[in-house]
């Protein structure tokens, strides 16, 4: 039957490569948009894990916090050594959020200042990507404070000059003043106008003395979010080692606004696949319909040589599936082939900035699960079945003598 | 000898644009196995018509059609496929083979539908074909043979089946005169070294000198015989 199906779809040649060309486009279009959808994931991924880790531990309840007391973690100190007994291998940075009012010599500006403590690789990999002028405040520096260009233009200062934080702290209100040690320069101006990096010691001895945020924990430099379950498992044996006082989340438990836009990006690009694959289908049904008619003669005789309605029906739907079959073999092809090229890394060209600003790394990877390649390859296959059923059900319906004698 | 096909009080009448036109009146009729029977008559007598009623392909107006015992005419569209499958045999006016098959594959496209193993069922084709003296143009399509040959190829996917019955409509209809004797001559072979049973509807007079029986059929009724 196959044979038959494949020998059928050639009788009109062009009318044929057409609905093939709009099978294949589809297929083709549906592998690159889940290319560049895994470019995406994978980007926002590096770009917030990069500075936040894979996995947080804040204390439980920060996120109703209405102040600065209930939102840390008093006895980091403490807490340190048992996450990095459990987990060994994992790099624990930690970080403490205040809001401050900042002050140059004539005007201030309220913004979040973060204390940080970070182990000496991602210190030197968040410098070379982001240090602009001078230098990280160091570990143990009580004075020097970096601050983002757009932050250091508003406060109009620069490095040497001394900048003045008051805050609402755990024991009070704090007040200190600082040098600008460095200059940072972000691709997000949001990000860039509201930096300020303080040591950790610096940000606990103004606001917080002994207490963190959060402790991040990144696990290896991956290019790639890992395995939701991996991440899982190590955050529930995390969790168990460190009791109730406190919370560990993944990546996606803490950023669930990015996590949502990422787990949307799949189902919309499924909607507007499925649309295409509507379009291509009506395609397919003109040209296998067309076909049914010029042939009824032709099914006609096969019916009185004893073919029953079914084996009809699937004569059609043999055709039809022979012609989508084909469009999706050529639109695999060429969708790996574009992958294969993308998988090594792309920019889009003049949009460099702009992906910069929504947290997309200047250079991404296309990727493409093997669920999402058989999710397109289903969709032509079901394109093929449905564009198939009404010139079947016609083909099928059809009475010898009557089909026989019919003229196109 | 029992009947193969027994026809009784069979009338077809058609309806066009609100007007009926009998193309049948009660006709009785017995094929017994073995037959080499020609249904003869002026065109529009009602031959193609019985044919058709006799080999499943129509539903009559009324009367009966029986296969060796078995009531034909009321069966549903699936059941008739299934009947014409495993015992009729039909050869039509315009060969219609199918175009993009080969001879062989044509040939065996019956036993195709029946299930048969490729091996089978190109095996039986070949033996039809050569039946024919056809078997050389086994690969070439139905496009690259006379209409002499293409009626041949009816001629073998009809008898590579095996049916207890096959039915011809004009088959020599649309061959020229050499022509149209050699595949007269042909199915009588058939008939006689095989026992192959026919019934073809004709107003070819040559082929009605090589009948062993002739049934005329005039304004849908049976004639003379």
């Amino acid at each position: 039957m196959l044979v038959l199906a494949w020998r059928n779809i050639w009788r009109q040649r062009s009318r044929s490569l057409g609905a093939i060309m709009a099978v294949g486009f589809v297929v083709w279009l549906g592998l690159v948009y889940f290319g560049l959808v895994g470019a995406a994931r994978d980007g926002s991924y590096v770009n917030l894990t990069e500075n936040a880790g894979q996995l947080q531990v804040h204390t439980r309840d920060y996120r109703d916090a209405r102040n600065i007391r209930d939102a840390v973690v008093r006895d980091a100190a403490a807490l340190r050594p048992r996450i990095a007994a459990t987990l060994p291998d994992v790099e624990v940075a930690a970080a403490l959020d205040v809001p401050v009012l900042l002050a140059g010599a004539d005007r201030s500006r309220g913004v979040l200042l973060m204390g940080v403590d970070q182990p000496q690789a991602l210190r030197e990999r968040f410098a070379a990507a982001y240090l602009a002028e001078g230098r990280l405040p160091a570990g143990d520096d009580l004075d020097g404070i970096a601050l983002g260009g757009g932050l250091a233009r508003t406060l109009q200062v620069q490095v040497g000059d001394t900048v003045y934080a008051y805050a609402p702290g755990t024991e009070g209100t704090g007040a200190s003043a600082y040098t600008v040690v460095g200059v940072l320069k972000f691709p997000d101006p949001a990000r860039d106008a509201s930096t300020a990096l303080l040591s950790l010691p610096a940000a606990q001895d103004l606001a917080a003395p002994g207490a963190v945020s959060r402790f991040e924990l990144h696990i290896g430099q991956v290019r790639r979010a890992p395995d939701d379950a991996v991440l899982m498992q190590l955050r529930d044996r995390l969790q168990s080692a460190l009791g109730g006082a406190v919370i560990v989340e993944t990546w996606r438990e803490a950023f669930p606004s990015l996590s949502r836009i990422e787990q949307v990006m799949r189902p919309v690009g499924l909607v507007f696949i499925g649309l295409f694959f509507v379009l291509a289908g009506l395609l397919v049904v003109n040209t296998i319909y067309l076909s049914v008619i010029e042939r009824t003669r032709e099914f006609g005789v096969v019916i009185a040589l004893g073919a029953r309605r079914g084996r009809v029906m699937r004569m059609v739907v043999a055709e039809s599936l022979a012609l989508c079959g084909t469009g999706a073999v050529l639109g695999l092809l060429l969708g790996v082939l574009s992958l294969a090229r993308l998988s090594q890394g792309f920019t889009y060209p003049g949009l460099e900035k702009l992906t910069a600003q929504v947290g997309f790394p200047s250079v991404l990877y296309a990727r493409i699960e093997p669920a999402e390649i058989v999710t397109v390859l289903g969709f032509a296959l079901a394109t093929g079945v449905l564009a198939a059923l009404m010139p079947a059900r016609s083909a099928g319906r059809l009475e010898p003598i009557d089909a026989m004698r019919f003229v196109a | 000898m029992d009947p193969l096909v027994t026809v009784r009080g069979l009338t077809k009448i058609y309806r066009v644009d609100g007007q009926q036109t009998p193309a049948l009146r009660d006709v009785d009729l017995d094929i017994t196995p073995g037959e080499f029977t020609a249904i003869a008559g002026p065109s529009g007598s009602g031959k193609s018509t019985l044919l058709h009623l006799i080999g499943g392909l129509d539903h009559p107006t009324a009367g009966e059609v029986w296969l060796q015992g078995q009531r034909i005419d009321r069966l549903d569209h699936n059941a008739l496929a299934q009947l014409r499958l495993q015992n009729f045999g039909f050869v039509f006016q315009a060969y219609n083979l199918i175009p993009v098959f080969t001879v062989l594959e044509n040939a065996a496209f019956v036993l195709e539908l029946r299930g048969l193993p490729r091996q089978q069922r190109e095996a039986r084709a070949r033996r039809a074909l050569a039946d024919l003296g056809i078997g050389a143009l086994a690969a070439r399509r139905p496009n690259q043979l006379s209409g002499g040959e293409q009626q041949r190829v009816a001629v073998a996917r009809a008898l590579a089946a095996e049916p207890k019955l096959i039915l011809a409509d004009e088959p020599t209809a649309n061959l020229d005169g050499v022509t149209g004797l050699a595949l007269i001559d042909e199915m009588r072979r058939l008939n006689r070294e095989q026992g192959t049973t026919f019934v073809i509807a004709t107003h070819d007079p040559r082929l009605l000198e090589r009948v062993r029986r002739t049934v005329y059929l005039e304004d849908g009724r049976i004639a003379g015989a």
